[in-house]
């Protein structure tokens, strides 16, 4: 006779190595990696022709606004990308651009780093982000081997985490939302909507960048971003995210 | 069509006539209306003039097109008494992980009416994707609910493809199905998770955790995107499988389909769970029918309705599909109905890749309708029938209409909250399956 505890011995363990090994391919598919010109910078102007929502100029890609569509990889880009993208910075977001060598600024929560709390806010997104998040809680991603907790309310959380693109009736429960929070308090931006209205951008009544809104600490980019991601993001707000592969 | 002389007669106090079961939807102007006949066992498409909906239901399906309004999506529900007050549950809390609010009457433990509040999440897709060309809008009719997110595509692509006089090849209309029946795996799967969790069953819920997360992870293998976004378009993600990777898919899948069979084995086997969820949430066909209810929360009262057999251009008609039928109408009967479908799906999954024999087929690019052109695409999301209604002018879309199965189940989920109790409610909304994101739109 089939009993739990007997089934929980069959499946064993399937928890992820992230972040003390790099995140395996079956934790990031093609799309969980942003798109780089292969060739490089000359290719940039055919895939500004061919991007939907304007995240590749003719001088850089914007990792903040692609949505992984795909539609520039026949222009000669490559989902290659590294794992790590998560930034500090929303110019971090862009890469080949001709940056000032900004120093990486310092981690806001670094005295939280060994348990930090969270508190989950959609500002209107399609649902995917919310479940790729609570995905953090299953057995092979297993958020709280690494002090990471989910809380039901933001009086008792160090960080607020905001998916989707905010709506104008959305604007009003998140600051009321971030205001609840205690200091120190960190935001972190998942998923390209909250970063720049990602598919959205330019609808009128939604506010393309949450940054305007409140002030975000961390930006998380995909569509929707990877559980790995989203780990990665929420480690780099107390300063142990895994240094990003060929950084 | 059916005549008007068949319909049945005047209901007293709604002021207007309804088949018995009228589906009418959000469309662009509100003209049209989509029934199933279910004496005659298919879909007709009508005026809506002709036979209105029920007034109470109407006014929650009203036109998701604007967006932008915070709006009750369920019909009102007064209760008065002594000690009763309202209790705003929402619009952010970590137990509904998305933006919503429900209304809920109460003296303090009892639940003796409940009315969602949805629109604080609205994206004003609809109204955005107006004067695109048809892969720009699918690119955010996909977006509109993440998780049904193969549903959205497909029934979208289908409604332009067909105002746009396209044929489409067969194969890819395998393809579609193939994406729907993973994602349908995937969405009930967690489904079962979630009202696991709510009854504290720690072992079940991780392990049914990760088999959703395994799900995800083929789908990721299979096109390239974790939740298929652009993976049905021209020029999205998707792989070319050759036979190796089918069979090695296959077996991947025969494995999943294995562990599902255990684990809803040791579900039913566990009296705790199994008691927590019966009589909870409860529909009655009656009210099924009346209100218009869709999907697994319909063929939980015993209607065995499904658009993959009903609508003549599914791809799924020359397949073997066994359509489950519950009759309890609660939390149990649609959980009961979800495994049958988890299990339904893996058999459709099988025969779809026997039938993928080649790799995907060019889309050829539809040639413009010279005018205006108008049709529906329908297909059986998740949660049940979704309808999209989209007028093509030129190769750019002129309007567009939806109505989305967490739109019909909205108002019977708050009607069968009532008289339930504070702890019912995960329990009940977990089991319907409902998605703000779609209501809002």
């Amino acid at each position: 006779m089939p009993t739990w505890i007997g089934q929980a011995v069959r499946h064993g363990i399937v928890t992820s190595r992230y972040p003390a090994e790099p995140a395996s391919e079956a934790e990031v598919p093609p799309t969980g990696r942003p798109p780089v010109a292969v060739k490089g910078s000359k290719l940039l102007p055919a895939g500004a022709s061919l991007c939907p929502v304007g995240a590749i100029s003719d001088r850089a890609v914007d990792r903040g606004r692609c949505i992984r569509c795909a539609r520039c990889l026949p222009g000669g880009f490559e989902f290659r990308g590294p794992v790590e993208s998560a930034t500090r910075t929303r110019t971090g977001l862009v890469t080949g651009e001709p940056s000032p060598a900004a120093p990486e600024p310092t981690p806001p929560l670094a005295a939280l780093s060994r348990s930090v709390h969270v508190f989950l806010v959609d500002a209107g997104s399609c649902n995917a982000c919310n479940l790729e998040v609570l995905a953090l809680a299953n057995p092979f991603y297993d958020s709280q081997r690494l002090g990471v907790f989910f809380t039901n309310s933001p009086r008792h959380a160090d960080v607020l985490l905001v998916v989707g693109v905010p709506t104008e009736e959305m604007v009003e429960p998140l600051r009321r939302a971030y205001d609840a929070l205690p200091a120190p308090k960190a935001v972190v931006a998942v998923g390209v909507c909250a970063i720049s209205g990602g598919a959205f951008a330019g609808t009128p009544g939604l506010h393309d960048a949450l940054d305007q809104l409140v002030p975000v600490d961390v930006y998380v980019p995909g569509c929707p971003p990877a559980p790995v991601h989203v780990l990665d993001g929420l480690l780099r707000v107390v300063g142990r995210g895994r240094k990003a592969e060929g950084a | 069509m059916i005549e008007s002389s068949e319909l049945p007669a005047r209901r007293p106090g709604t002021g207007g006539t309804h088949p018995e079961l009228a589906l009418a939807y959000a469309a662009d102007d509100g003209s049209f209306a989509v029934y199933n006949d279910y004496s005659a066992g298919r879909a007709v498409f009508r005026p809506r003039s002709e036979t209105p909906p029920p007034p109470e239901v109407a006014a929650t399906w009203r036109r998701t097109r604007d967006g932008g309004q915070v709006r009750p999506v369920a019909p009102a529900d007064p209760v008065e008494g002594y000690g009763l007050f309202t209790f705003p549950y929402g619009p952010i809390s970590m137990g509904v992980p998305e933006s919503g609010r429900f209304d809920v009457r109460t003296y303090g433990e009892r639940i003796l009416a409940l009315v969602p509040v949805a629109g604080y999440k609205s994206r004003r897709i609809l109204a955005s994707v107006c004067g695109q060309t048809v892969p720009d809008a699918a690119l955010r009719i996909e977006r509109l609910a993440g998780n049904f997110s193969a549903a959205h595509a497909t029934a979208f692509l289908s409604a332009a493809e067909s105002a746009a006089g396209a044929s489409v090849p067969r194969g890819e209309l395998w393809v579609r199905a193939l994406a729907q029946e993973l994602q349908r795996v995937y969405n009930h799967v967690h489904v079962i998770a979630r009202v696991a969790e709510a009854a504290s069953q720690n072992v079940g819920t991780a392990q049914t955790q990760a088999l959703a997360e395994e799900m995800l992870r083929v789908q990721g293998s299979v096109f390239g995107h974790r939740w298929l976004f652009g993976a049905l378009l021209p020029a999205g993600p998707r792989r070319r499988l050759d036979a190796g990777d089918r069979r090695d898919l296959s077996n991947v899948l025969r494995r999943h389909a294995a562990t599902f069979d255990r684990l809803w084995e040791l579900f039913l086997g566990s009296r705790t769970f199994v008691d927590r969820i019966q009589s909870t949430g409860t529909v009655t066909p009656s009210l099924a029918k009346e209100w218009g209810a869709v999907g697994p929360t319909l063929r939980a009262c015993g209607v065995p309705w499904d658009d993959r057999l009903r609508v003549p251009t599914s791809p799924y008609t020359d397949l073997f599909l066994d359509l489950p039928q519950e009759s309890g109408g609660d939390a149990l009967a649609r959980l009961l109905v979800r495994a049958h479908e988890v299990r339904a799906s893996f058999l459709l999954i099988e025969q779809l890749l026997d039938r993928w024999t080649t790799t995907p087929e060019a889309l050829e690019a539809p040639a413009p309708p010279v005018a205006p052109s108008r049709a529906l695409g329908r297909v059986e999301s998740p949660s049940g029938d979704l309808v999209y209604d989209v007028t093509l002018s030129g190769d750019r879309v002129a309007s567009i209409g939806m109505r989305s199965a967490s739109q019909a189940n909205f108002p019977l989920f708050a009607r069968g909250l009532r008289d339930g109790v504070f702890t019912d409610f995960h329990f009940a909304w977990e089991s319907f399956g409902l998605v703000f994101s779609e209501v809002d739109g």
